[in-house]
């Protein structure tokens, strides 16, 4: 019923998917349960992928405005921060940072633009506008 | 490329994922080890508290050691002849090794990323480079892979599982690998490997002299909880909060899961050693203390459903961490005075 009502665990993986876990009852008794997860599980991780929509929802609005580039949207929805994304495509944190600018961002030469699109699995094309 | 070949390995399902496959290697080579057996002899428990490292907006807690830490001690400590590889910078060359001992019939452990595993569940799918899995098997491009946190064996394209072996950022798996070179035929004794193993443990959680790892960062952590919501505001605080638990409870059962296991290792210990009293003791106070644990974790997530409108008192959060912190030290200590 609870499954319902949340939508991180509306996909269809989730119904497969069970977890071993211990437990330990008083007496000096270790057990072994196959199982779902508790409630308490459910609500962090709903408040981890609640926060996760609004930070992407809100990059979304701002390239659409014309505040930010693409790559802003695409780190948001990649679960990325700036240094992270600079690990991952193998620019320097400094330029990162300076590609968030549309303007810096379109003019951007295809060989930066290929790194970005890698680190994110996306084609070039699909870099160049937010879906 | 037509080949196949599936190695006769067995896939079971485990609390975490590195002790878990290398207990399933060790089973596969003749050994019968536990899976807390493996977890405690090759010091899978740790904490670490690093406020000012941000992993998914929050500071970084890690309840485990570093990716494989588990395999490297517990076969050093039981004098078993294995090979890890660090570091392959070649993704090609990677795959080609991996083929080459699957065709000579070794099933071999990766580390990879999680982020972009096709098979995982899409809600865990976070950026978290220590998981670890078995490849045992090769169908023309799928592979054959034993996640010990799922609970089947799964199937994976060659792309995918380059991918997720070259997944960049913090602790970068770089094609990491490691297997067991033979078969283990003569018996081996597992009492010298326990007391090391033991003996590392309480050192790495009250022995090492800096304020962030072990218990002495459980209470830097329990401290600090205490001044977030003033600090940070409710909603930032409460996200935080989140990120503890979220370490605790879900990352392959987490660190309160561990410290059943390792209670389940202890006890274990305790009976291979002729029930020694001690040890079935600590057993027990590691049992009440990871039970303790779970209540934090309930009494947290009431703060996570709400989040603008704490229903626990940080405060009483915080001492409950505290009571955990002494609770732990006190097992630690025990463990330490033992004389085997």
């Amino acid at each position: 019923m609870e499954e319902n009502l949340n939508p991180v665990y509306k996909n269809k993986a989730y119904g497969q998917y069970r977890e071993l876990s211990y437990s330990y009852q008083d007496g000096g008794k270790f057990e072994k349960t196959v199982g779902f997860h508790g409630e308490a599980d459910r609500l962090i991780l709903q408040q981890a992928w609640d926060l996760f929509q609004e930070r992407i929802e809100d990059a979304r609005q701002r390239v659409l405005s014309g505040k930010a580039s693409p790559v802003v949207y695409y780190m948001e929805k990649n679960l990325l921060d700036p240094l992270n994304l600079s690990m991952m495509a193998g620019i320097s944190l400094w330029r990162v940072k300076w590609h968030f600018k549309p303007g810096v961002f379109n003019r951007l030469k295809n060989k930066t633009l290929l790194k970005y699109a890698e680190a994110f699995n996306i084609t070039i094309d699909q870099l160049r506008k937010v879906d | 490329m037509e080949t196949k070949t599936i190695i006769n390995y067995t896939h079971r399902q485990a609390g975490h994922c590195e002790s878990g496959a290398t207990s399933n290697l060790f089973k596969f080579n003749g050994l019968e080890i536990s899976e807390p057996m493996a977890f405690g002899i090759g010091n899978g428990l740790y904490f670490s508290y690093i406020p000012f490292l941000k992993i998914q907006f929050a500071p970084m807690i890690s309840f485990r050691n570093l990716p494989n830490t588990v395999f490297k001690r517990s076969t050093a400590y039981l004098g078993i002849d294995a090979t890890v590889v660090k570091k392959i910078k070649d993704p090609e060359d990677a795959m080609n090794l991996l083929d080459r001992n699957l065709e000579n019939g070794i099933p071999t452990g990766c580390q990879v990323g999680v982020f972009q595993l096709t098979f995982f569940p899409p809600e865990y799918r976070m950026h978290y480079n220590m998981h670890n899995l078995v490849v045992f098997g090769k169908d023309g491009n799928m592979y054959h892979v034993s996640d010990t946190v799922m609970e089947l064996p799964q199937l994976i394209t060659r792309e995918d599982l380059l991918r997720v072996r070259y997944a960049k950022g913090a602790f970068a798996p770089q094609g990491k690998m490691y297997w067991i070179n033979h078969a283990i035929s003569k018996p081996i004794d597992l009492k010298p490997a326990i007391i090391k193993g033991i003996k590392k443990t309480v050192n790495e959680m009250i022995g090492i002299p800096f304020p962030l790892i072990g218990v002495k960062g459980l209470r830097w952590m329990a401290r600090d909880l205490k001044k977030w919501p003033k600090k940070h505001g409710d909603n930032k605080a409460s996200f935080y909060l989140g990120q503890i638990l979220r370490m605790a409870e879900d990352f392959g059962t987490g660190g309160a899961g561990f410290r059943y296991i390792y209670g389940a290792f202890l006890k274990e210990a305790g009976e291979l050693f002729d029930n020694h009293q001690e040890l079935l003791e600590a057993s027990d106070m590691m049992g009440k203390t990871a039970n303790k644990w779970r209540e934090f974790t309930y009494m947290g997530a009431r703060n996570c459903k709400n989040r603008s409108k704490p229903e626990e008192n940080y405060g009483t959060l915080s001492e409950k961490l505290l009571e955990i912190a002494a609770g732990e030290e006190k097992v630690y200590q025990k463990l330490k005075k033992i004389k085997f």
